[in-house]
């Protein structure tokens, strides 16, 4: 029971943080039409970003996090602008190839500017806290609540905001948010800037978890996109649902199958909700 | 054909179509002046729903010209149309069906956001079934309710000129009277409507004047209920 226990709390932390580039990931499909794998770059450039910004000008988390949102959201859109963008009319499946592409050239820039060595953030040692035989980091809470943060601040700007309300009407539909005076392209690049900067506060979440690297942000490529599937792509709020039920399924296969059939979790959410609800659980598109 | 060029719209000889090859519209030509209601109807695959798109700016013209206020629009996207005063209702997917009637209408002011709390208050009071709605999602309302959410929308922006097209589709002999009723309240206020529809008669009776389109040409033109009563065209295209 307490193994069950500690693999639900060992999740929903796993969910909250892949939730948060899951959304990035979800709201570029959603205005774009395309599914951006260099979402996983983004995800690791936000973590080098704010790793330096820790590590070399001393900044705590919260403001380390904000640069690393700003930068990955200036790369994501300078990417877009002089690469995908380019190649939007002809086809989904054509970006989203060119958009590997994009995360193995991004990958090796940041191999190249930073070496392949692990590195840590310089943050403070604390113990687990312990609830009977339950413990969670101190560092596993303050990510969630950063996530948590993130992820209510992303609603009340899609549901409030004249541009979070805009881009409800681009990804709802391009022609008629036109005739509305809306121009899609104006809330395309401001969908990237977020899309991507969340993609790169969710990298710089899972560095603190654990450390950073290169593939920080391709490992865990897999479970954002599953979260992004299973939530129904294009979702803002089922990429967060997907997130927590693919961070809790990961953690309670580890109950019964070793660490590294991990990954095989994202593949099977995939490969389930495509067969047997391909809208997803929130989506109302077939993905 | 006649084309004034002082005229609120003037569409002249547009040539227009959806593939690289293909030509709907064959150099068609009308015009809309101040407080007009114009109808255009005619056979399936006339080219009615596109000539609206194009003056929508949804369709680009390959040739042809179409004025608006006496400036040259030919050359604008849906966008620049809309911020010349062009409100386009389309037949279908004319709502954002994944948000609220209040969302709906505040995204449809977003060219002019010091006014949406005015002018959705006053479209309110126009249509107290919308303020009662206000918090549904737009997907969820009825066919009736939803083109007249489209039309409010349509409004948002103050257009100096409504498309609709198709308005009454799918709708009850009766939301389709009320919905002919509102055009007419409009247009008693002023605001110049041209619209393609399905129930020719009764657009053509309510309309200042009407256009016949035939595979892409223009037809015959002529005083709404002088056309609504020729026996040639309710032979031809109201079955009477």
């Amino acid at each position: 029971m307490i193994l069950i226990l500690q693999a639900l709390i060992n999740g929903l932390m796993t969910g909250a943080l892949i939730a948060v580039p899951a959304i990035g990931f979800s709201a570029i499909f959603a205005v774009l039409r395309y599914p951006n794998f260099a979402i996983a770059a983004y995800a690791t450039i936000g973590a080098f970003a704010a790793w330096w910004a820790n590590t070399t000008l001393g900044l705590a988390v919260v403001p380390a996090l904000a640069i690393a949102f700003a930068v990955t959201g200036v790369v994501g859109v300078v990417a877009e602008e002089t690469s995908l963008k380019r190649l939007r009319d002809k086809g989904a499946l054509i970006v989203a190839i060119a958009s590997i592409a994009l995360n193995l050239v991004l990958e090796n820039v940041i191999r190249f500017a930073f070496g392949n060595d692990m590195k840590g953030y310089d943050l403070p040692i604390a113990r687990d806290l312990r609830f009977g035989e339950l413990r969670i980091g101190p560092q596993q809470l303050q990510s969630l609540a950063l996530a948590v943060i993130i992820m209510a601040a992303m609603f009340l700007f899609l549901r409030y905001t004249r541009f979070g309300k805009a881009m409800r009407a681009v990804a709802d539909n391009p022609d008629l948010a036109r005739l509305k005076g809306i121009d899609p392209a104006r809330i395309a690049i401001v969908t990237v800037f977020l899309g991507a900067g969340l993609s790169g506060v969710g990298g710089v979440l899972i560095g603190l978890d654990t450390s950073i690297d290169p593939l920080t942000g391709y490992r865990v490529l897999l479970s954002v996109f599953a979260a992004a599937v299973l939530g129904g792509l294009g979702s803002i709020p089922g990429a967060v649902v997907g997130a927590l039920a693919l961070g809790i399924a990961e953690e309670m296969a580890l109950i019964v199958t070793p660490a590294t059939y991990r990954t095989a979790v994202g593949f099977v959410a995939i490969l389930l909700m495509l067969t047997f609800r391909p809208c997803g659980i929130l989506g109302e598109r077939a993905a | 054909m006649s084309v004034g060029t002082g005229s609120l719209l003037t569409v002249e000889g547009v040539v227009a179509g959806y593939g690289a090859a293909e030509q709907i519209l064959k150099g068609t030509s009308l015009r809309v002046e101040a407080g007009e209601i114009v109808s255009i109807i005619g056979p399936n695959g006339a080219g009615k729903s596109t000539l609206l798109k194009t003056i929508a700016g949804l369709v680009a013209a390959r040739e042809g010209a179409i004025m608006l206020n006496g400036a040259d629009v030919t050359a604008e996207g849906a966008l620049g149309r809309a911020r010349h005063g062009i409100g386009f209702v389309p037949q279908e997917r004319n709502v954002f069906g994944a948000m609220t009637v209040a969302e709906n209408l505040d995204i449809s002011g977003f060219q002019e956001p010091a006014r949406v709390r005015e002018r959705s208050e006053a479209l309110y009071a126009r249509y107290p079934m919308l303020a009662a709605k206000r918090r549904a999602l737009a997907r969820t309302l009825s066919g009736g309710q939803r083109q007249i959410l489209a039309m409010a929308m349509g409004l948002m922006n103050a257009p100096t000129l409504l498309l609709l097209d198709e308005p009454t589709a799918g709708l009850s002999p009766k939301a389709a009277e009320e919905l002919f009723e509102a055009i007419m309240v409009l247009n008693r206020g002023g605001l110049p409507i041209l619209m393609v529809e399905q129930h020719a008669l009764e657009a053509l009776e309510i309309s200042t004047r009407g256009y016949v389109l035939v595979a892409g040409s223009n037809s015959r033109e002529g005083a709404g209920p002088a056309l609504a009563a020729d026996p040639e065209i309710r032979r031809l295209f109201l079955g009477g």
